[in-house]
């Protein structure tokens, strides 16, 4: 009598679970194998010595010790990575925002317009976008040339530790295409009729964006801010092909240099050590954007 | 019904995992199972780094192999020298390593030499499957490592000063012998840039010139264990800072900003005529007069008063075999092609090096071509003017040698004195060697 029970409830589960299982099997396989394994195995190699070619061994919480504190690269690529974060993030929100209203505002051949401005997204993150950007800010490039036929002084952009990462920051800013195309689709989703009934109430444009658009965008903003943040933080192919770090590592970014010890110096360890601890700083910063969120993003379906 | 299903499930799983971790094991054979077998063909994977001319002179080099050996096929795998050892660091991880590998030497030779991932081919050379007959022992000796034979070396490579005489006579300066010191290098420097306007000299990146400043001075950069750098007085690199610091300063030779727009050796100043020298590998002449056109390009010893301490042979590159390898025979075969084979090197020329067989040197003595010729009399002239090449380079090298570079470039932008750069870097590079 007692085994009969739980027999029967085991044959009854199988039935159904196993063909789930089955058509999820794939999904499955490729999640533990390409994702969870090799995260849990960077966590551990983050505990070892590994220079690649031989077998990892353990030396504890050495790498976090000697990057915390006898590491001042480390340091100096946290820095400009949170400096090229902080400015490239906002930029590109806010000119994907404005692009997108102006979008918005057009009627006739938005296709096209949508495309061409979508364009340096597509591209984005490719090598060739960024071998263009190389020859635009280089001595002789495209922007010097320009300034030189305006009379203009010119300038060694790549080449100036000062403003090598602008030119980064800027390339940054300029790939605001798919944020653009998602404010765009939310600033579709505001109802015409609130607008309609703000202006006859008596309320300009600059109003309407502040008490309308705004507010009711703001899932949206919440959205693409996450995204990009994490996306900032995670930026390695600007760095690495325009100016590969330099000069005097002023555009070294954490996971160029994350990079570097990997496959540079053979510090496999070290490398996975620092994605820990990328890993780490993304989930806070994100962890607080979520926190922040009740003060200002407004669901509709809210009822307050 | 439910069993079947559960039971094609783990099978799935089964035959996916074995999946895995076979083609991991394959492909440590050098993916030569799946492709090669047929009509008992062989496959070898090779890797090297290179320039264009380079990629499309070893294809032809392994086209003429496959010719006369038609057992084997070669899978050629090829890229600049950025990103090369990333590339095979990541193989080496996975166990993957080619057959048949371009290896260099020094830091890299001694990091795979300390992992045991390169085959000894000691076996190969004494049963003469590797003909290296009349090859001096100092050639030889750079491809060993602590009696092993890692590499062989595909041909003899020096530092070299290349000068532009049209330039310099222009400037109507001295043209330098082998006999010239740093002084002169620096008048004859800053006479050509006052009158011309040009720059004088190219900025000297400090990865090989550093070393050979110090080997010059009698020291070295590291220690007999490779432990800590080989010299105590940090004087010697901020002697060597300042050389150059006062010439970026003077408008003499170009900073940072200039040089790092430079993507190859076809955009070096000395190929547009911007600047008289330019200190460089001896096996990058062809590529350096290529570009260069109808300017005159001449080489000569790097300055200095005992340059004959500080010049070296080195080998340009080295053949080596992996120890995962299982073709290693076959492997051999294309070395001993590539070292005896005159037709390697007329195709080739001295882009890796000067051949290091002296029955190839002098049956190609009379065909060749002027640059060529140049390099030949350069090997020659360094050979009789060089001391050993030191060879104890510590498996953390590349990552000192990165310091060097980084406290280069804040020295040359302003940012460090050139006293306060050279403690920095010993302050660096002890912290690496020591970890």
């Amino acid at each position: 009598m007692e085994p009969l029970k739980p027999a029967r409830r085991k044959v009854k589960k199988d039935n159904r679970n196993t063909t789930g299982y089955l058509f999820i099997s794939p999904f499955l396989l490729g999640f533990f194998t390409l994702t969870i394994f090799p995260i849990l195995y960077s966590l551990y190699l983050s505990f070892t010595d590994y220079d690649l070619m031989g077998t990892p061994s353990w030396i504890g919480l050495d790498n976090y010790v000697r990057m915390f504190t006898d590491d001042p690269t480390f340091w100096k690529s946290m820095k400009v990575t949170f400096f090229y974060a902080g400015i490239a993030v906002p930029i590109r929100l806010v000119f994907a925002l404005l692009v997108a209203m102006a979008l918005n505002k057009i009627v006739e051949m938005v296709g096209l317009y949508r495309t061409l401005l979508y364009l340096p997204s597509v591209v984005g993150g490719s090598i060739a976008v960024s071998i263009m950007w190389r020859q635009l800010f280089g001595n002789d490039g495209a922007v010097n040339s320009i300034l030189g036929a305006l009379g203009l002084p010119t300038h060694s952009w790549l080449g100036d530790p000062d403003t090598a990462i602008w030119t980064l920051i800027v390339l940054y800013g300029w790939q605001f295409g798919s944020s653009m195309l998602i404010f765009l689709a939310g600033l579709r989703n505001i109802p015409k009729t609130y607008y309609e009934a703000s202006s006859v109430d008596g309320a300009g444009p600059v109003k309407q964006f502040f008490i309308i658009t705004i507010p009711l965008l703001t899932p949206v903003i919440l959205f693409n801010t996450i995204m990009q943040v994490i996306q900032g933080f995670m930026a390695f192919t600007p760095s690495f092909v325009v100016t590969n770090g330099g000069p005097v590592n002023s555009t070294l970014l954490y996971v160029l240099y994350m990079y570097q010890r990997a496959f540079e110096y053979f510090d496999m360890g070290y490398a996975s050590a620092m994605a820990w601890v990328m890993l780490v700083i993304i989930a806070i910063f994100t962890a607080l954007i979520f926190k922040s969120s009740p003060h200002w993003v407004h669901y509709e379906s809210d009822t307050k | 019904m439910k069993k079947s299903l559960l039971w094609s499930l783990a099978l799935a799983f089964v035959l996916f995992l074995s999946a895995c971790s076979g083609s991991d094991e394959a492909s440590g054979e050098g993916g030569s199972d799946d492709s090669g077998e047929d009509g008992d063909q062989v496959t070898l994977r090779m890797t090297w780094w290179g320039s264009q001319s380079r990629h499309d002179q070893t294809q032809e080099i392994i086209k003429k192999f496959e010719e006369e050996n038609p057992d084997i096929k070669i899978d050629a795998e090829f890229t600049g020298f950025d990103g090369y050892f990333e590339k095979m660091a990541a193989q080496a991880a996975g166990n993957n390593l080619p057959d048949i590998m371009q290896q260099n030497f020094g830091e890299y030779l001694n990091q795979y030499a300390d992992k045991g991932l390169l085959a000894d081919l000691t076996e190969y050379v004494e049963s003469g499957q590797i003909n290296v007959e009349g090859v001096s022992d100092t050639v030889m000796e750079s491809g060993k490592k602590e009696g092993k034979l890692l590499g062989i070396p595909t041909g003899t490579n020096a530092l070299t000063a290349f000068y532009n005489t049209d330039m310099l006579e222009e400037a109507g300066a001295e043209i330098p012998d082998e006999n010239w010191t740093w002084d002169d290098y620096v008048a004859t420097a800053r006479k050509v840039h006052e009158e011309t306007g040009e720059f004088g000299a190219r900025l000297m990146e400090p990865k090989n010139l550093f070393e050979y400043y110090l080997r010059e001075k009698g020291y070295k950069l590291f220690n007999e264990d490779g432990t800590d750098l080989g010299y105590n007085d940090d004087q010697l690199l901020a002697d060597y800072f300042t050389l150059n610091k006062q010439l970026v300063d003077d408008g003499v030779a170009p900073g940072y900003d200039t040089i790092q727009q430079i993507k190859g050796v076809e955009d070096e100043l000395i190929v547009h005529g911007k600047a008289p020298f330019d200190f460089r590998w001896s096996n990058q002449a062809t590529a350096l007069t290529s570009a260069a056109g109808d300017r005159n390009l001449e080489m000569t010893l790097l300055p200095g008063a005992n340059n004959t301490e500080g010049m070296y042979l080195k080998p340009a590159m080295l053949w080596s075999v992996s120890e995962n390898s299982e073709h290693k025979e076959e492997a051999v075969r294309f070395i001993d092609f590539f070292t005896n084979n005159i037709e390697v090197y007329k195709i080739g020329g001295s882009d890796r090096g000067v051949p290091i067989k002296e029955d190839i040197r002098n049956q190609m003595a009379d065909d060749l071509s002027e640059t060529d010729k140049k390099v030949f009399d350069y090997i020659e002239l360094v050979t009789e003017n060089s001391s050993p090449i030191d060879s104890n380079f510590p498996p953390e090298s590349s990552e000192v040698l990165a310091a060097l570079e980084e406290v280069d470039e804040l020295v040359m932008y302003g940012e460090l004195s050139p006293e306060e750069g050279a403690a920095q870097f010993r302050e660096k590079a002890t912290s690496i060697l020591t970890r």
